[in-house]
């Protein structure tokens, strides 16, 4: 549905987008990660048209972007990053003018706005003017407006940016549904939402593809960082060592306070080694988890710069996320 | 076309849903009927030669173009300039109406705001004396014409500029630009370079209309620099796209 070849975005002095390519089946539902500057909104308006790309190829619905751009701006619906509406507009306004300027028929025009209305839980705003909007109910109208016309394709840029949680909920239970008839390329920083809503996720970083695959296989493709975590009532010198001796143990850190983590490899699972070791021991085996990498290893593995601090920023984002 | 039709409406919307609209007709009434009392009181001067008052009052005093080379650029500066920068652009470019069509009706909408109530004169005029409707149509066809031109170069730098007050003040220095090509006329010597001003002077070209003398010559020019005007705009737009 959605093809990209090869595109890039050249701005003086660096390369904001470097040569990327991928394809997008109809139906399936895309998320975008990747850290600020990454250059996700940057490929996202280069799809819909809005920034020209240096190079490369973009088609939608099989209509080439450089041969008719106003074709492909009709089979998408955009909702960019920033939600910007005309202030003076009723919200019913401003749907009705998306709605004539996407092309809905006169006639239908009416059904669709409280279609969309409806859809998107903006229908009790209607009547209020967008500039006295507050911010989650802004970005849903401007998700109504991406609808309005029915697109076979949407992308949405960070469309839960800014929502509180019970917003969040909403907006997610709706793009799960709009995930079932439409193909949609989401960008968000939110690692729980991608697993929850798309089937596949790219990673992008500093303009380049760093990862295409289902959530599962990001994480099945990253061994080596499962953990068992433990928590001994046991003499303190020696535990570490036995621990780290056990077939399948990497590393062994000790947290103090009989505490322990062991990093695993090759995705095996440690812990029956654990209890019967305890138990050899006669240790007192107080707390014992295991922890699989998360997307959010993925992630941060994928896109952590040598840089210390950028690094640690990308860190905090994922936390405040 | 209904796409375009949307556009405009949507412009006409907003002039009159903020005190812009407001304003600007009042000013605009309070000055005009200040100058029609300034011309009345002039013809009602026994030192007076005969004149017709429309012909004063289209162009033929500095007032009307007072007025006009400062209320253009107020009203043309936030058609493109303003939806740049609260980023409503990018939801219409991405929308499939193309940059012309943008640009089109952003154009029709100013152009209609501005002038279409002055028709209001000509109306309260004729309701109250016979008038010459000859010399009253030229006349507005003149003002139509320079309504065309002028809204076109204020779309024009409304296109270039980010911020609203950059594209007011480039608009108002274009137009007193295209204004004082006739004033210049009468400072040159050479033969062909005062020919060539006298063909854009547009004080002239409102001082015919007002007579009534309709000179394919002067739409011709008025017509294509405005044409000029909303291409350059359309791709100024095009350029300037994800910026």
């Amino acid at each position: 549905m959605i093809e990209v070849e090869a595109l890039s975005k050249r701005y003086v002095d660096k390369d904001a987008v470097a040569n990327v390519s991928f394809f997008v089946p109809e139906g399936e539902v895309l998320g975008f990660l990747g850290p600020n500057g990454a250059g996700k909104t940057t490929t996202m308006r280069m799809i819909t048209g809005y920034l020209p790309p240096t190079a490369g190829e973009v088609r939608v619905a099989g209509i080439d972007l450089a041969r008719d751009p106003l074709a492909v701006r009709a089979a998408i619906g955009y909702l960019p990053e920033n939600v910007a509406l005309y202030p003076e507009m009723r919200v019913e306004e401003y749907l009705r003018f998306r709605a004539a300027v996407e092309g809905v028929p006169r006639g239908i025009l009416k059904a669709r706005v409280d279609e969309v209305a409806e859809r998107c839980m903006i229908a009790d705003v209607q009547r209020q003017l967008c500039g006295t909007l507050s911010k989650g109910y802004r970005q849903r109208v401007g998700l109504a407006g991406a609808l309005i016309h029915r697109p076979k394709v949407l992308i949405l840029d960070e469309p839960t940016i800014g929502l509180d949680p019970r917003q969040i909920v909403k907006i997610r239970e709706l793009l799960i549904e709009l995930g079932r008839d439409h193909t949609v390329i989401l960008s968000t920083h939110i690692l729980p939402e991608v697993e929850q809503l798309c089937r596949r996720v790219l990673i992008i970083d500093a303009g380049k593809i760093v990862a295409d695959g289902t959530p599962e296989q990001l994480r099945s493709g990253l061994t080596g960082t499962a953990e068992v975590k433990v928590q001994l009532e046991a003499p303190s010198d020696g535990v570490a060592a036995a621990l780290g001796a056990l077939a399948g143990a990497a590393g062994v850190h000790d947290d103090g306070g009989g505490r322990y983590r062991i990093t695993v490899e090759g995705g095996a699972d440690l812990r029956r080694e654990v209890f019967r070791l305890a138990v050899d021991r006669g240790w007192v085996l107080l707390e014992m988890t295991q922890t699989m990498p998360s997307l959010e290893d993925v992630f941060l593995r994928l896109t952590t710069r040598d840089i210390a601090g950028e690094a640690e920023t990308g860190a905090e984002e994922v936390a405040d996320a | 076309m209904r796409k375009t039709l949307a556009l405009v409406r949507r412009e006409l919307v907003a002039y009159f849903s903020s005190p812009l609209a407001y304003v600007v007709l009042t000013a605009f009434l309070f000055f005009n009927g200040y100058v029609f009392w300034l011309i009345m009181s002039y013809l009602n001067d026994p030192r007076t030669q005969a004149m017709a008052p429309l012909k004063l009052f289209f162009g033929g005093t500095i007032f009307f173009w007072l007025f006009m080379l400062f209320i253009v650029p107020v009203i043309t500066m936030r058609l493109l300039a303003e939806e740049r920068r609260s980023g409503t652009l990018e939801v219409l470019l991405t929308s499939p109406v193309s940059e012309g069509q943008v640009v089109f009706g952003k154009f029709l909408a100013a152009f209609l705001f501005l002038w279409v109530p002055t028709v209001v004169y000509v109306l309260i005029l004729a309701s109250y004396t016979s008038i010459d409707p000859y010399p009253v149509l030229s006349g507005y066809l003149g003002i139509a014409l320079l309504g065309v031109l002028f809204s076109a170069v204020g779309i024009l730098t409304s296109a270039l500029a980010k911020n609203q007050i950059v594209a007011a003040v480039f608009a108002f220095a274009l137009m007193i630009v295209l204004f004082s090509l006739g004033l210049v006329e009468q400072l040159v010597t050479t033969p062909w370079l005062k020919g060539a001003l006298g063909y854009m002077n547009l004080w002239e070209h409102m001082d015919d209309f007002s007579r009534g003398l309709v000179d394919t010559r002067r739409i011709v020019y008025q017509l294509s620099l405005a044409a000029l005007s909303l291409f350059l705009a359309t791709k100024a737009l095009e350029a300037s796209k994800g910026r």
